[in-house]
């Protein structure tokens, strides 16, 4: 059982056990940055309306392996996965509502 | 996140405005006492939290009421973070001035104008640009090996 719980940490299950149908929101935040609480407020209200697509947020702080592996350097940087897991596209800095919805749109 | 730890967002603007002119004239007039006044500042901002350093009141007492209310509210961290940036700044450009070496005096006080300038014209964040890169450089992980072992 300790093992499980351990493995639930993982940041890479915690994505995987929530890919959408369609899309991931993948959101990379940090403590110091102000734009992350908005973007957070977006991508979480685009999950809620839009079926087939959820959001994750990620301490960047505390996943540095992760962060490392995927080059993320700066907070907010929101990674959009297809269905499979598949990284489509990122944004760097806070996005526009129009961003994300056009990069959802091409996806589908 | 408590609601209490949040403030207006134009409190640190209006305080990076101030701190760009200070610097600013510190440069220009190669000021160590205007440069000194600032390092308090941004030590009050840093230890206390930018609320509570003297721009912070100064935006509170005077500016806010002849304001619209606010609408923008941002966590207290990332402008904290970002006095602590311009705390080391101008602690090293105070330590060029002490041992008078007018290049790192001139050129810490730039960075840290720098900074102030960006935030207060365009909102930069520090800490969502800076923040994340130290931690990569201080901190080793066994990247990816990391996760395997979890």
């Amino acid at each position: 059982m300790k093992a499980k719980s351990e493995i639930g940490q993982s940041p890479l299950v915690k994505i995987v056990d929530s890919l959408g149908e369609q899309a991931t929101l993948v959101q990379f935040s940090s403590a110091f940055c102000s734009p992350c609480r908005a973007t957070r407020a977006l991508l979480t209200d685009i999950a809620a309306t839009n079926p087939g697509i959820t959001h994750v947020e990620i301490d960047a702080e505390k996943e540095l392996a992760l962060v490392r592996t995927l080059h993320i350097r700066s907070t907010p940087t929101t990674v959009i996965l297809d269905s499979d897991g598949r990284e489509v596209g990122r944004a760097v800095g806070a996005p526009k509502r129009e961003q994300v919805l056009h990069a959802l749109a091409i996806l589908q | 996140m408590s609601p209490s730890n949040l403030i207006d967002v134009r409190g640190p603007r209006f305080a990076a405005t101030i701190t760009t002119l200070v610097l600013a004239s510190a440069l220009l007039t190669q000021s160590i006492w205007l440069l000194l006044a600032q390092t308090v500042v941004f030590a009050i901002g840093a230890g206390l939290g930018p609320h509570r350093s003297p721009y912070g009141l100064l935006f509170r007492k005077l500016v806010k009421a002849r304001l619209a209310p606010p609408t923008e509210f941002e966590d207290l961290k990332p402008p904290q973070f970002a006095q602590l940036v311009g705390l080391l700044f101008s602690v090293v450009a105070l330590i060029g001035a002490v041992l008078d070496v007018p290049v790192i005096f001139a050129g810490a006080v730039s960075a840290a104008l720098a900074a102030a300038f960006l935030n207060s014209v365009f909102g930069y964040c520090l800490g969502c640009e800076m923040y994340l890169l130290i931690k990569r450089v201080t901190h080793h992980s066994n990247s990816i090996r990391a996760f395997v072992a979890r």
